[in-house]
């Protein structure tokens, strides 16, 4: 919601506050989300493998990618739909999976890898999508953790036999990219400064894809009208419109969303762990983009690099980091649920009306 | 063995499943009916029963870290298993007064998401509290030793005694709790509350009292649901959601806000899973999501749920 709450009106350019006025157009255009996604994307790895303590490394610059785009999906239907989904990782885990599965038996291609990936999170979306709006509400947290968990159950006993159960799944096997791009080929001279390898620019153009696609989609009439159901069901009903199918098409598109993820993640770790499919990969994608930020883009990244920095980098240093994250997760949600990226933009409006004074 | 005594042993194994479910859903159930409010954190009360219970009974082995780093040994009452029974529904019923008086009610007017939230946001805190304490790994609630062995039924054949005083200790304890609902005034506010809360309101009948009660009687039957459940299931910290799932899906078959309604789902939960360990293992942890589904394309209110006012 911030993003729209900030954008003033393009073309009243008061003298004062003209340039600002010209920003925050060049803002609302939606192509200033997609550079700034590409602008991230390059900038990005050179910052954070290079922090004075406790950097990161490119492995996880990709894995936050990753997670980034199941995040922003998870925030179409939590932050803009107003769906809370306690069992996204049947999508993550289910996806991966199918990647894993199919990279084994039929092809290694990365690209169609991730097709297979998305197409089986999206069936999978559609049936527990129907039986989990079955019942209004306060049901569906409850419904979505239960069959989340009842893949769980699947994958680890009937199916154990494929995908390796307790075990998981080892036998991943990824081609190079189109048949002729080895995904661990670095590039040459700035090129390589900027875009460091071909699986780098897998993953982060997968990252630039999914923002693109996310802020499409939000700023869409059919997106209005989810964000119209998160404010007031009653009356989008009223308008003639039929909530459920809609819910169910958010809950579908959040699914290809981790269904993307889910596959990039079996081509990143080369391989499936059972856990992926427990609720506490459910639990983790609802803290990172409840932390983040609902309602934005930008804010599931946000927790994004938190979540996953903390828990690769400064776990070690902080043996009870699970403690301070719950502790951190109730304190925003108790007092700031606009989370990290609402903290930031929060401050960012404040500054402003400092700069422009009175008459803004 | 007899055709009647295996029927006889498969109600009986079903009817010691399903009563830790029953224990659990009752509470989740009421407030679900009463204050549409989903409580994760209801978990957290099952996980104080078999914590604390573990203590008050034999030894509470502290391991995790921070417990290590602060020099805290082991803490045993060592009171044994009936007292544990009798003291935890005391401190998880006060724990839930608390719960509902400080957590619950500031967010009864925010949206649904904000209270599944931060009710999952307790739990996660109570969990890891526990594994930084007590540690991740797999404790033993040892069974009391009057319960050890098997009793002796004539024709219908030898049970397990501590299967057949799981069922009596859950039966006492549910018959009480309905009775308190169908026969005080507190439960009948809350049977008022769960046709339709607003027009309690409107009666001008304070519910605040009563949803209080209730709210610490579930999580009274929450921390029973611990003591009996701790010798039953895995001693983890993970085992508060791996009993909440069940629950919930108790909840969902057999209809919201009723105590008839938690038995007749629990029943059904239980006879499914038990029904299925003894012919299809590998379908065991299956099978009960299998019949939520069903049910919900049924009959999406459960079977003893009535049809409910806005949901």
């Amino acid at each position: 919601m911030s993003e729209q709450t900030e954008a003033a009106t393009p073309g009243e350019s008061a003298d004062a506050s003209g340039l600002l006025d010209r920003w925050d157009g060049l803002r609302e255009r939606e192509s200033f989300s997609i550079a700034g996604a590409i602008a991230f994307v390059v900038v990005f790895p050179m910052i954070f493998t290079n922090l004075p303590a406790y950097n990161g490394y490119m492995s996880l610059v990709e894995l936050i990618y990753i997670w980034a785009i199941f995040a922003i999906g998870f925030d179409l239907l939590l932050g803009y739909t107003g769906l809370l989904s306690f069992g996204h990782a049947v999508f993550w885990g289910g996806s991966a999976y199918a990647a894993g599965l199919f990279s084994a038996n039929v092809s290694g291609e990365p690209l169609l890898i991730v097709l297979v990936a998305m197409v089986t999170a999206i069936v999978l979306a559609l049936i527990i999508g129907i039986l989990s709006l079955r019942r209004g509400g306060i049901y569906f947290a409850i419904l979505t953790l239960a069959f989340g968990q009842m893949m769980y159950f699947i994958a680890l006993g009937p199916l154990g036999g494929i995908t390796g159960g307790e075990d998981g799944f080892t036998g991943v096997t990824v081609d190079p990219l189109l048949g002729a791009l080895e995904l661990g080929t670095g590039f040459a001279g700035v090129l390589g400064t900027l875009l460091h390898d071909i699986g780098y620019v897998l993953f982060a153009g997968f990252f630039v894809l999914a923002v693109a696609a996310a802020v499409r989609i939000v700023r869409s009439p059919y997106g209005a009208i989810f964000q119209a159901i998160a404010e007031n069901e009653q009356r989008v009903r009223f308008l003639g419109l039929n909530v459920w199918r809609y819910k169910l098409a958010a809950f579908v598109i959040s699914g290809a969303f981790a269904g993307v993820a889910g596959g990039l993640h079996t081509i990143h770790a080369q391989y499936v762990a059972v856990g992926s499919l427990f609720w506490i990969t459910s639990g983790d994608i609802v803290i990172i983009t409840v932390l983040g930020g609902i309602g934005s883009i930008f804010g599931p990244v946000t927790g994004t690099i938190a979540f996953l920095y903390v828990e690769n980098i400064v776990s070690g240093e902080i043996a009870f980091w699970l403690l301070v994250l719950g502790a951190l997760f109730v304190t925003v949600v108790w007092l700031f649920p606009a989370g990290i990226w609402g903290i930031v933009t929060g401050i960012r409006s404040t500054v402003r009306e400092q700069l422009l004074g009175d008459d803004s | 063995m007899s055709v009647v005594g295996s029927v006889v042993g498969f109600m009986i194994q079903t009817l010691a499943v399903s009563s830790i479910y029953i224990l659990v859903a009752i509470g989740l159930s009421i407030t679900l009916g009463t204050l549409k409010f989903v409580n994760f954190a209801h978990a957290a009360m099952y996980l104080a029963g078999v914590y604390i219970g573990l203590g008050i009974a034999l030894e509470l082995q502290f391991s995790g870290d921070i417990a290590r780093s602060i020099g805290l040994g082991n803490v045993g009452l060592d009171l044994g298993f009936l007292a544990a029974l009798a003291i935890i529904p005391i401190i998880t019923f006060g724990l839930g007064l608390l719960m509902e008086r400080f957590v619950a009610r500031p967010f009864y007017d925010r949206p649904d998401t904000d209270q599944i939230l931060v009710t999952f946001g307790i739990l996660l805190i109570v969990q890891e509290l526990i594994r930084a304490f007590v540690g991740g790994r797999s404790l033993t609630f040892s069974r009391p030793a009057w319960a050890e062995g098997a009793i002796s039924l004539g024709p219908l054949g030898t049970y397990a005694s501590w299967r057949l005083a799981i069922i009596g200790i859950t039966s006492v304890l549910v018959l009480a709790v309905y009775l308190y609902i169908e026969y005080t005034d507190v439960g009948l506010a809350v049977r008022a509350g769960t046709e339709d809360t607003e027009m309690v309101n409107l009666l001008g009948v304070r519910a605040t009292r009563p949803f209080l009660v209730i709210f610490g009687v579930g999580s009274g039957l929450a921390g029973a649901a611990g003591v009996v459940g701790g010798p039953v299931f895995s001693v983890v910290p993970e085992v508060g959601v791996g009993v909440l799932v069940p629950a919930f899906l108790v909840v969902v078959v057999g209809g919201v806000g009723s105590i008839v309604g938690s038995v007749v789902g629990g029943l059904l939960i239980g006879a499914v899973e038990v029904g299925l360990v003894m012919n299809a293992p590998t379908w065991s942890s299956v099978g009960i999501y299998a019949l939520a589904a069903v049910v919900l394309l049924v009959r999406p209110a459960g079977l003893m749920g009535a049809v409910e006012v806005d949901e």
